[in-house]
C-alpha cells in the first residue's frame, strides 16, 4: 500500500482536536469581525489558518498540508485567476474606449473592499443562498435555472408572515425563515413533479415558474399595503414587524454600518451545512450518485424520483432563503419591479464555483465586491458601470472554459505527434 | 503462399495515445482477393489499426501503401474515395432514417443541393440484387434485425465501390446460423474480387473463414500464419502470450433441492410497447448455474430488469426463497440477498466519478457498517473496500481511487466484489465478460463457479455460447421473449442451441 | 367594451406579429438541435442582434442595413457558442447560460459608450414596418389575407424561412447530413462528413435567425433598443421548438400560439374587460409554455445525440 494512501486512511488523532476546535473558533470570530468591517479580524483568520495547518501537520505530516492546499487551490484557483484575467481584459477595453482603467479600478476596489465593504457583504448574502441553490441542484444533475422565482416566493412568504407574527425572542424570526423556505420548496414541487411524471425538463419548467412568480409579486404587493388608489408607482408593501428583523452588526459593533445585517453569517453557515450534507450524509450520497450516473444508482436501489424531489425541494428552499434574507435583513418590505436578479446571478456564482458550496461563498463575495465597487466607481469616476458586467461575463466564460488551455495543449501535442500533419 | 499482388500494406505503424501506446511497429500486407484475419484480444490494438487505415485516426509514425503507392488518409472520406470500406462493430447506422438514406448518406445521388430519392432507391435495389443481399430499401433501421443491419452496413460500403472491406468483429452479435450466412456472403464477395480484412478475437472464426491471419498482441504483430497450417492452440498462445486453457475446469456439484429463485408465468412490457417477455417460467436452485442463451434483443434486458425490480411486471410472479417479491422495489430485493452483475458496467454497474469505496457501499449505504445515523461512515467503508481490493486483486492505488481510473477488467472486479461480498443467495450475472481480456475472463468465470460451489443460485445471461457451455449446469434458450427449450450442456451442442436461438428446432 | 369583441382579425394579426421573433428563434433552434447542439443562448443572441440593428440603422440611416448588420452580429455571436460547445467540448447548457450573461453586459456597456446612458437608445427615423405591403389578390382573402398577406418584411421572411428550412431538412444533402449529426454523429463522421462542420452550421443558422429576430424587435416592431427587450422570448422559442417536435413547421405553429397568448394578454390589459390583475395575463404565456413542455401536447422524440459532445480521438483499445 502506498504511503499517500495510508495518509488518507488515517482517522483524526486525539491531540489534533484541540488546535482544530480553536482554529474554528478563531476563524468564526475573525470572520464576524471582518465582515462587520473590523478589518483587524483578518489577523484572527490568519491565525486560525496557521493553527489549522499546524494541527494538520501534527496529524498527517507534510502530506496532509499539501493535500489541504491542493484542495483549496482546486476550489479557488479557477475563479480567482479567471477574475484576474477578466479584470485585465476589462482594463484593455476601458483603455481602448477612452477611460482610465487605473483610476477606475482603484475606485472599484476601494469602493468594494473598503469604503462600501458593507454593501459588498449585503450583496453577497442573497447570492450565496441562490448560488447554493443552483449548485445543490447541479450535484443531482439538475439545472435549477429558475432560482429567481423561488427567491420571489421566499420574499413574499417572509412579508406575509412577517407582517403578522409576533412571538417572543428569536422564535418568530425562525418561524418566518422556516415558513419562507417551506413555501419556496413547495413552489419547486411543480417542476419536480413534472420532471418525475412527464420528464419535462427542469430548465424550462423552473424558468417559466420564475417568470410566473415574478409577475405574481405585484399582485401580492398591492394586496399587502401597496394600495394603487393612494400610493404611486412603485408599489410597496407595509413594513414587517420589528421583532422579525434580522439582528444588525451595529448592536455589537457600534462602528458597523447600520444596514449591515447578520444574514451573511446565516448564509455562510448554510454553505457549510450544504457541504456537509453533500459529502457526509446518506442523502447527499444518493443525490451525488444520481447526479453522476442515475442508471447505476437506480440499479443499486436508489430512487431517482425521490432524489429529484429532494434536490429540487432543497434547492427551492435555499433560493427562498435568499428572499427571506433580503426582507428580514435589509428591506423589511417588498418593492414592486425590484430587478435584483439574485436568482439569475446565483447561476453565475454557482458556475463560477464549479458547484462547490464553499466555493460559492467566495464567488458570491467576489460578485458582491464587483457590484458595490462598480457603483462606487461609476459615481466617482464616471466610468460606465456596465464594464463590471463585462468583467463578470468574461470571468465566467474563462472559468467555464478552463479546459481551453487543456485542449490547446492537447491539440499542440497531437499536432507534434503526427509530425505536423 | 498467396501469389496475388499486395493491394494494401502498412509499414511500421505507430499510434501513441495520451496514455497508451496502441500500435507499435505494425506492418501487415493484404493481397488482392483474400480474406485476412486480424486476431487479438481486447486492447491489442486491432481497432486502432483499422481506424488508422480508414482515416479516422492519424498514425504517430509509419506509412500506408495502397496499390504500391504511399497514401495518407486524413479523413474517412479520402479512405472511401480510395476504395476502402469499413463495417464497424457498433453499427454506424442512423436508426430513424431508412435503409436507403443510410446507404447513400454522404454520397447522395442528385444534382446540386437536393437528393434524388428515386434514383437512390433504384441504385440500392440494384446493388442488393447484384450481391444477393436482400433488404427492403424503405425500412427504417430501428425496425431491422441485427443481421439485416449488418447487411445494410456491407451495402453501404459496396455502394461506395469498396474494393477493400474491413469488418470489425462481424459475428459478435449474430447467431450461429446468421454467422453461416455471413460467411457465405464474405466468400462470395471475395470471389467477386473484394479483399477483406476481418478483425476478431474468436479463434473459431479465424479457422472458419480466413485465408491468412495476423496475430496482434499489446499493439505489436505477434506473428503471421497461413490459416490452413495453424492450430487453434497455437493461435491462442500467440494471442495471449502464454499457454491458455481453453475451457474452465468445472467440478461436479450437488445442487440444492428447493429452488432459491423462481419466475412463474412472467410477462413484461418492452420499451416500445408490446410484450418483451411472454409467460416465462424458470427456477434456479442453490448451487447451480442456469444459463440463458439467446440472441441480443430477445428479452434479456427486460428479464434482468424485471428480476431486479427496475421494470414493472405485467403478469406473473417472482419468488425468492419461497416468498413473493414481485411487489418489492430494488432496494428491498438487494437487502433480501438478490444480487446483480449488470451487462453494461459503465451505464448500470458503476458511478464512474465516485470512488471504489463509494461504489462498493452503494446499495447498502443506508445500513451498518456503512452508515451511522444520517451520515456515512467513511473510515468503515474504506476499510471494507480495502479488504475487497486485496481479496479480488483489484489493481488500484486504494479505495479512494475513482472507478473511472480503472481498466475494464478491474471495474468488473469492483462490481463482482460488491455483489459477492454481500453473500447473495441468488446472483444474476448478465454478460459478465463482455469486452474483457482472457486473463480477466478466466478470473471472473472462476469466481462465478466459486459462488455456485458456495451454494448460491446463479442465473447467467450471456450472448456468448462458449461462455454458457463452459459455466452453465442447465441451459434455457430465450427466443422472442419466450423460453423455447431447456437443454443439458452435456447432451447438446452449440449448433443445436443456435438453432433454437433462431426460433427453429427439430 | 364587450368581451367577445376583442376576438377579431386584428387579434390574429397581432398574434402573428408578436409570434414572429419567437418563430424565427424557434426555427433556428430546431435546426441547431437537429444538428445536436442545445442552444439556450438565443436570448442573448437576440439582444445582440437587436442592439446592433438599431445602432447601424441609426448611423447609416437605412433600416435595411441595420437588419443585415443585426443578422450578421447574431451569427457572429452564435459562433462563440459553436466554438465553446463543438470545439472546446463545453457543456451546451453552461455555455449558453454564460453567453446570455455576456450579451447583457456587452450591450449595456456599448450602450453607455455609444449613447451615453443605459436604458433605451435613440429612436431610428425610419423603421421596417413602414415597408409593410399587401400581396395583391391574396391579401383580399377574408381573415387569412390580412393576417398572412398584408405584413411587414421580416414577418414575410419568417414565413419563407419556415418553408425553406423544412425543405432543407427533408430534401437536401446537407439537411440529411445535419440530421445524422444530431442522431448518430459517429455514423456521419465514418462516411467522411465532418460532424463539427454540421454542428457549426446548425448553431450558425440559429444565430442568424436570432439576429433577425432581434432586428425585428428593435427596428420593425419597435424603433429603438431597450435593455431586456427580448423579455424571455429566446426561452419561449425553446419551448415552442420542443412543443413543435424539433421541426420548423411545428415550431412555427407553436410560436404563433405563444404570440396569440401574448396578443390576448395585451388586449385584456388594454380593454380591461375582466376585473382581474393584469399580471395574470402576462403570466399566461409562461403557464402555457409550462403546459406545453409538461407533455400536454404531442410527445415527440428529441434527436438522439442532442446536447451530446462529440470527440473522435479517444484512448481506446
Amino acid at each position: 500500500m502506498s504511503s499517500e494512501h495510508s495518509a488518507q486512511m488515517k482517522t483524526p488523532g486525539k491531540f489534533s482536536s484541540i488546535p482544530r476546535i480553536s482554529a474554528i473558533v478563531l476563524a468564526v470570530a475573525g470572520s464576524i469581525f471582518y465582515l462587520a468591517g473590523q478589518f483587524a479580524g483578518a489577523v484572527l483568520i490568519l491565525l486560525a489558518g496557521g493553527l489549522y495547518l499546524a494541527g494538520l501537520r501534527l496529524e498527517q505530516g507534510d502530506g496532509g498540508i499539501r493535500e489541504a492546499m491542493a484542495r483549496w487551490k482546486k476550489i479557488l484557483a479557477a475563479p480567482l485567476s479567471g477574475a484576474l484575467i477578466a479584470i485585465v481584459i476589462g482594463g484593455i477595453i476601458m483603455l481602448l474606449t477612452g477611460y482610465n482603467p487605473i483610476k477606475a479600478y482603484s475606485a472599484l476596489f476601494y469602493g468594494g473592499l473598503v469604503k462600501n465593504w458593507h454593501i459588498s457583504v449585503i450583496n453577497a448574502a442573497p447570492l450565496i443562498f441562490t448560488g447554493l441553490s443552483v449548485a445543490f441542484a447541479f450535484k443531482a444533475g439538475l439545472f435549477n435555472i429558475g432560482a429567481e422565482g423561488q427567491y420571489y416566493i421566499g420574499a413574499m412568504a417572509a412579508v406575509w408572515l412577517g407582517l403578522i407574527l409576533k412571538l417572543p425572542g428569536i422564535i418568530s424570526l425562525i418561524l418566518v425563515f422556516a415558513f419562507a423556505a417551506a413555501l419556496s420548496a413547495a413552489w419547486n414541487l411543480i417542476p419536480a413533479l413534472l420532471k418525475v411524471k412527464t420528464g419535462a425538463h427542469e430548465v424550462i419548467t423552473t424558468m417559466m415558474l420564475a417568470h410566473t412568480a415574478r409577475y405574481l409579486s405585484p399582485i401580492f404587493i398591492r394586496a399587502f399595503g401597496g394600495n394603487p388608489s393612494t400610493s404611486t408607482h412603485p408599489y410597496v408593501t407595509d413594513e414587517i414587524l420589528p421583532n422579525n428583523f434580522l439582528p444588525v452588526f451595529k448592536t455589537l459593533f457600534p462602528n458597523a454600518n447600520y444596514r449591515l445585517h447578520t444574514g451573511i453569517l446565516i448564509s455562510i453557515a448554510t454553505a457549510f451545512f450544504i457541504q456537509y450534507l453533500l459529502t457526509k450524509t446518506r442523502t447527499g450520497f444518493e443525490i451525488r450518485a444520481i447526479g453522476q450516473n442515475k442508471e447505476a444508482a437506480r440499479a443499486q436501489g436508489i430512487s431517482i424520483g425521490l432524489n429529484v424531489f429532494r434536490a429540487l425541494l432543497i434547492a427551492g428552499a435555499l433560493a427562498g432563503l435568499a428572499g427571506v434574507n433580503q426582507v428580514t435583513g435589509l428591506d423589511h418590505k417588498m418593492f414592486e419591479n425590484l430587478h435584483a436578479n439574485y436568482g439569475w446571478n446565483g447561476i453565475s456564482v454557482a458556475l463560477l464555483a464549479g458547484g462547490h458550496p464553499i466555493g460559492v461563498v467566495f464567488t458570491s463575495l467576489i460578485w458582491g465586491i464587483l457590484d458595490s465597487g462598480g457603483q462606487y466607481m461609476a459615481r466617482t469616476t464616471q466610468t460606465p458601470n456596465a464594464i463590471v458586467e463585462i468583467v463578470k461575463g468574461i470571468t465566467l466564460f474563462l472559468v467555464v472554459a478552463r479546459y481551453i488551455s487543456f485542449y490547446l495543449k492537447r491539440y499542440w501535442k497531437r499536432w507534434n505527434m503526427s509530425g505536423g500533419k | 503462399m498467396n501469389t496475388q499482388p499486395v493491394i494494401l500494406e502498412t509499414r511500421k505503424i505507430v499510434k501513441q495515445f495520451p496514455k497508451v501506446l496502441a500500435n507499435s511497429d505494425v506492418s501487415i500486407q493484404l493481397h488482392q482477393g483474400e480474406i485476412l484475419a486480424l486476431l487479438g484480444e481486447n486492447g491489442a490494438g486491432k481497432s486502432t489499426l483499422m481506424n488508422i487505415l480508414y482515416g479516422l485516426y492519424q498514425p504517430s509514425s509509419g506509412e500506408i501503401y495502397l496499390h504500391g503507392k504511399a497514401v495518407n488518409f486524413r479523413s474517412p472520406r479520402e479512405a472511401i474515395e480510395n476504395g476502402l470500406g469499413m463495417v464497424h462493430q457498433h453499427f454506424m447506422l442512423v436508426e430513424n432514417l431508412t435503409v436507403t438514406e443510410n446507404i447513400i448518406l454522404g454520397s447522395e445521388p442528385g444534382r446540386g443541393l437536393t437528393i434524388d430519392y428515386a434514383a437512390a432507391r433504384r441504385q440500392v435495389k440494384e446493388l442488393s440484387e447484384r450481391y444477393s443481399l436482400k433488404v427492403n430499401p424503405d425500412s427504417r433501421i430501428e425496425d431491422l434485425s441485427v443481421g439485416l443491419q449488418q447487411r445494410v452496413e456491407i451495402l453501404k460500403a459496396l455502394y461506395r465501390k469498396a474494393s477493400v472491406l474491413i469488418l470489425d468483429e462481424p459475428t459478435a452479435v449474430l447467431t450461429p446460423q446468421e454467422v453461416e450466412g455471413f460467411f457465405t456472403v464474405a466468400r462470395r464477395l471475395r470471389d467477386d474480387g473484394v479483399s477483406i480484412i476481418i478483425i476478431t478475437h474468436k479463434l473459431e472464426e479465424v479457422k472458419a473463414i480466413s485465408d491468412r491471419v495476423y496475430i496482434l498482441r499489446r499493439g505489436k504483430v505477434a506473428g503471421m500464419r497461413e490459416t490452413s497450417t495453424v492450430s487453434k492452440e497455437e493461435l491462442a498462445t500467440l494471442m495471449v502470450g502464454r499457454e491458455v486453457v481453453l475451457t474452465v475446469h468445472r467440478t461436479p456439484h450437488q445442487r440444492g433441492q428447493k429452488p432459491v429463485f423462481e419466475l412463474k408465468n412472467l410477462s413484461v412490457q418492452g420499451e416500445r410497447g408490446g410484450e418483451a417477455l411472454r409467460d416465462v417460467s424458470l427456477s434456479v436452485h442453490p448451487g447451480e448455474v442456469l444459463g440463458i442463451a439467446g440472441v441480443d434483443g430477445n428479452g434479456q434486458t427486460e428479464l434482468a430488469e424485471a428480476i431486479m425490480g427496475l421494470r414493472s411486471v405485467a403478469a406473473g410472479k417472482i419468488i425468492h426463497k419461497g416468498e413473493l417479491v414481485t411487489g418489492l422495489n430494488t432496494k428491498k430485493r438487494i437487502h433480501r440477498g438478490i444480487g446483480c452483475v449488470p451487462s453494461d458496467r459503465h451505464r448500470h454497474g458503476l458511478v464512474l466519478p465516485m470512488t471504489i469505496s463509494e461504489n462498493i457501499a452503494m446499495g447498502l449505504h443506508r445500513d451498518k457498517p456503512n452508515a451511522r445515523f444520517f451520515s456515512l461512515d467513511y473510515p468503515a467503508m474504506n476499510s471494507s473496500a480495502n479488504a475487497l481490493i486485496k481479496r479480488f486483486d483489484i489493481r488500484a492505488p486504494g479505495p479512494l481511487t475513482a472507478a473511472e481510473q480503472l481498466s475494464g477488467g478491474n471495474q468488473q472486479k469492483v462490481i463482482l466484489a460488491r455483489e459477492i461480498s454481500r453473500k447473495p443467495s441468488f446472483l444474476l450475472v448478465n454478460q459478465p465478460t463482455r469486452g474483457l481480456d482472457v486473463g480477466a475472463i478466466e478470473y471472473i468465470h472462476s469466481e462465478i463457479l466459486r459462488m455456485r460451489d458456495a451454494d448460491a443460485g446463479v442465473l447467467l445471461i450471456s450472448l456468448e455460447l462458449e461462455e454458457i457451455f463452459s459455466l452453465a449446469d442447465r441451459i434455457l434458450v430465450l427466443y422472442e421473449g419466450q423460453i423455447v427449450k431447456e437443454l443439458k450442456p452435456e447432451n447438446s451442442s452449440e449448433k443445436e442451441v443456435g438453432l433454437y436461438m433462431m426460433g427453429g428446432g427439430p | 367594451m364587450e368581451f367577445f369583441s376583442i376576438f377579431n382579425t386584428q387579434l390574429l394579426v397581432a398574434a402573428v406579429r408578436l409570434g414572429t421573433p419567437i418563430m424565427l428563434a424557434a426555427i433556428g433552434a430546431s435546426i441547431c438541435e437537429r444538428s445536436g447542439v442545445v442552444n439556450i443562448a438565443m436570448e442573448g443572441i437576440m439582444i445582440v442582434g437587436a442592439f446592433v440593428s438599431v445602432t447601424v440603422a441609426l448611423y447609416s440611416g437605412s433600416p435595411w442595413l441595420g437588419m443585415l448588420a443585426g443578422v450578421l452580429a447574431g451569427g457572429l455571436y452564435s459562433l462563440l457558442h459553436a466554438f465553446s460547445t463543438v470545439s472546446l467540448h463545453l457543456d451546451h447548457v453552461v455555455s449558453g447560460a454564460v453567453l446570455n450573461v455576456l450579451a447583457f453586459g456587452l450591450t449595456r456597456y456599448l450602450m453607455v459608450l455609444i449613447y451615453g446612458h443605459p436604458g433605451t437608445t435613440d429612436v431610428i427615423p425610419v423603421n421596417l414596418s413602414e415597408y409593410q405591403f399587401a400581396i395583391p389578390l391574396l391579401s383580399r382573402i377574408p381573415v387569412l389575407g390580412p393576417v398572412f398577406f398584408n405584413q411587414t418584411p421580416i414577418v414575410y421572411m419568417s414565413f419563407a424561412l419556415v418553408i425553406f428550412f423544412t425543405w432543407f431538412l427533408r430534401k437536401t444533402k446537407i439537411g440529411l447530413h445535419l440530421r445524422a449529426a444530431g442522431e448518430h454523429p459517429m455514423a456521419l463522421e465514418t462516411i467522411g462528413v465532418s460532424v463539427y462542420k454540421m454542428r457549426y452550421l446548425g448553431v450558425l443558422v440559429s444565430g442568424l435567425a436570432c439576429g433577425l429576430a432581434g432586428a425585428y424587435l428593435s427596428i420593425e416592431n419597435g424603433a429603438s433598443f431597450t435593455e431586456g427587450m427580448s423579455s424571455g422570448k429566446g426561452f419561449i422559442a425553446l419551448a415552442a421548438m420542443i412543443s413543435g417536435g424539433w421541426n420548423p413547421i411545428g415550431a412555427a405553429l407553436f410560436s404563433v400560439f405563444f404570440g396569440f397568448a401574448d396578443a390576448l394578454q395585451i388586449r385584456f390589459q388594454v380593454f380591461k374587460v375582466l376585473a382581474v390583475p393584469e399580471e395574470l395575463f402576462i403570466i399566461f404565456p409562461y403557464i402555457a409554455t409550462l403546459a406545453a413542455v409538461a407533455g400536454l401536447v404531442r410527445r415527440s422524440r428529441p434527436p438522439k445525440a442532442d446536447g451530446v459532445d462529440f470527440i473522435i480521438e479517444r484512448a481506446e483499445g
